[in-house]
């Protein structure tokens, strides 16, 4: 086997949802800390790559999956591993900002509780460590107290960054974190990606080509859930190697 | 020339058709004049009925409530019936209470519980289709019959006798549908990726359910909860072969020392009394009973509301 050098690894990954196949045969890894960003047309699979790294596809009845996915060289799929440890190690921020209903306090206190933090000290620290890596302690250190979902979109999307930091992942995964957002909360998001991406391996969803220009290191271009191209995004932006993905990035599919 | 003779015609032919179209305009009008008195009656008839009910129960009962004679105002509620039944309610409104808690406490969480099952953990469409049209058949099933069912199966067959107990039960039965309805809508109005985000920061299907999901839905639930619970205080029919009567309050689960009053029983048995003086107290009765379903309803109110504003 390969030598292991990089967090998350894809060998030969294919995905039915029932009968509909939806990801095919995809080989490739993500370097650990920088962004890969995954760009597609919508509907080309990207979220369901995605939700296959953190086993959140397993909720669906129909998902059917062949080949590998290795977290740090194990196989995560395998019978045994245990998907609640895997997801505190992968985290997830979602499209649309899902602040749980409980103060801004409790929804990052969540994830480290469920996983036996109980010192209050301790939580309190995790709080504003979280809050203050997601930039957003500075506009909610007077108001952790106030129910979640009284925040902007923006600040509720920090906020759900900061919540998957919480419980300390080595690796993100972002799907599409700021397609709901008006242009300067997505601003800052992207800021923050960039400055989180010394410590984390972040995994980017988009289907904004430009996002994906600015903010990643790698990127993958997913046709009809087909790896048509993996590459440095320099190399994609400037040659890009297969003619689908150049039409994508000038914006004649998608 | 042709064109002149035309034009003569053309010209008287408006003037028919103006005359034609004023006659249909104005019969238009009367249409619709007609019409909207109609609809006005039909306003009054729909509203009538409340203004009604609530000027017969004031006129009857509001100094049995209001007033500050002997036997008024809050002593009507606090003292017994007495001798000749000439004390106050205190039995019927110990009674109701009783009641409703015991009903909420075996109704609730099963159905609570019976709607987080079928909403959050059957995979099958069978069980909840199943539930969903029983429990809708339920609700459809007149209270009368259900009181007959609560006496036929708990007071005689399983032998717990009327009673506080059976009388509770009968409720119960009464609060299932609304409460589970009302739970499961408001746990489908959850949106996914609430209970997804939690699941994806590693927490069990469980505490997921029970610290997400069920705290989104609880406004909608409590909402759900106060509207049955409204509606149980108000039964008379379950509770008249169910839980028997008592001047005063019931001293055992079951047994002849259980034996309860309630407000709306009370309310039936002191109109049909020939004896005069039980009007008043008929109508005050009905008067607590009408603002104590108003204050549940109002309540139930506020807090869908609040849902509303918090939830979107
Ligand atoms: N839960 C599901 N059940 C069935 N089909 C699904 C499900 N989720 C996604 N799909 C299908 O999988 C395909 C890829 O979806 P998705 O990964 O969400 O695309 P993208 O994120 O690139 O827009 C789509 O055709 C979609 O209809
Ligand atoms: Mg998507």
């Amino acid at each position: 086997m390969v030598e292991i050098s990089h967090n998350i690894e894809i060998h030969n990954l294919s995905t039915w949802f029932g009968s509909k196949k939806i990801l095919r045969d995809i080989t490739c890894y993500f370097r650990d800390n920088s962004v890969t960003a995954i760009m597609g047309p919508s509907g080309c699979g990207k979220s369901t790559l995605l939700r296959t790294l953190n086993r959140l596809n397993d909720l669906v009845p129909s998902f059917r999956r062949e080949g590998v996915v290795l977290f740090r060289g194990q196989d995560i799929y395998k019978p045994g591993s245990s998907v609640y440890e895997l997801r505190k190690r992968i985290g997830m921020v979602f499209q649309k900002p899902n602040p749980f209903p409980m103060s801004v306090r409790d929804n990052i206190m969540y994830g480290p509780k469920l996983h036996g933090v109980k010192d209050d000290n301790e939580l309190d620290k995790i709080v504003e460590d979280s809050l203050k890596r997601a930039a957003l302690w500075d506009e909610v250190k007077d108001e952790l107290d106030q129910p979640a979902p009284n925040l902007s979109g923006g600040q509720q999307q920090r906020l759900c960054i900061a919540r998957a930091l919480s419980v300390d992942p080595p690796v993100l995964l972002m799907d599409e974190p700021v397609s709901s957002l008006d242009p300067l909360s997505a601003g800052k998001i992207e800021e923050l990606i960039v400055e989180l991406k010394k410590d984390y391996t972040i995994i980017l969803v988009t289907h904004n080509v430009q996002q994906a220009f600015r903010v990643s290191d790698e990127a993958a271009f997913l046709y009809l859930g087909e790896l048509v191209e993996f590459n440095s995004t320099k190399k994609i932006a400037v040659a890009p190697q297969d003619e689908r993905t150049e039409a994508f990035i000038t914006g004649r599919i998608g | 020339m042709s064109d002149e003779g035309q034009s003569i015609f053309s010209n008287r032919f408006l003037f028919l058709r103006e005359w034609i179209t004023n006659v249909k305009q104005s019969r238009r009008h009367l249409a619709d004049f007609l019409f909207k008195a109609a609809l006005t009656a039909i306003v009054v008839i729909i509203i009538a009925p409340f203004f009604l009910i609530v000027f017969q129960v004031a006129s009857i009962g509001f100094w049995q409530v209001f007033g500050t004679g002997r036997g008024q105002g809050i002593e009507f509620f606090l003292t017994f019936p007495g001798v000749g039944l000439e004390g106050g309610i205190r039995n019927a409104i110990v009674g109701t209470v009783e009641l409703v808690v015991l009903a909420s406490a075996v109704g609730i969480p099963l159905s609570v519980l019976g709607a987080v099952y079928i909403n959050e953990y059957a995979r099958s469409g069978l069980v909840r289709n199943i539930v969903e049209f029983t429990s809708d058949v339920l609700a459809g099933i007149p209270s009368i019959v259900i009181g007959a069912f609560g006496f036929t199966f708990l007071a005689s067959f399983l032998n717990l006798g009327m009673g506080v107990l059976a009388g509770s039960l009968t409720l119960a039965f009464m609060m299932i549908p609304t409460v589970l309805r009302t739970t499961q809508e408001a746990l489908r109005a959850v949106p996914m990726s609430l209970r997804e985000g939690s699941l994806a920061l590693g927490a069990t299907k469980w505490s997921t359910t029970w610290n997400v999901t069920m705290r989104a839905a609880f406004p909608g639930l409590v909402t759900g909860v106060l509207l049955a619970i409204g509606r149980i205080m108000g039964e008379t029919a379950p509770l008249i072969f169910t839980a028997g009567n008592s001047l005063s309050v019931p001293t055992e689960l079951v047994g002849s020392g259980s034996w309860v009053a309630s407000i709306p029983y009370t309310i039936w048995a002191y109109i049909s009394d020939p004896r005069e003086y039980l009007q008043a107290k008929a109508h005050g009765a009905a008067l607590g009973l009408m603002l104590m379903v108003l204050a549940v309803t109002v309540v139930a109110n506020l807090i869908s509301r609040k849902v509303t504003r918090r939830l979107v």
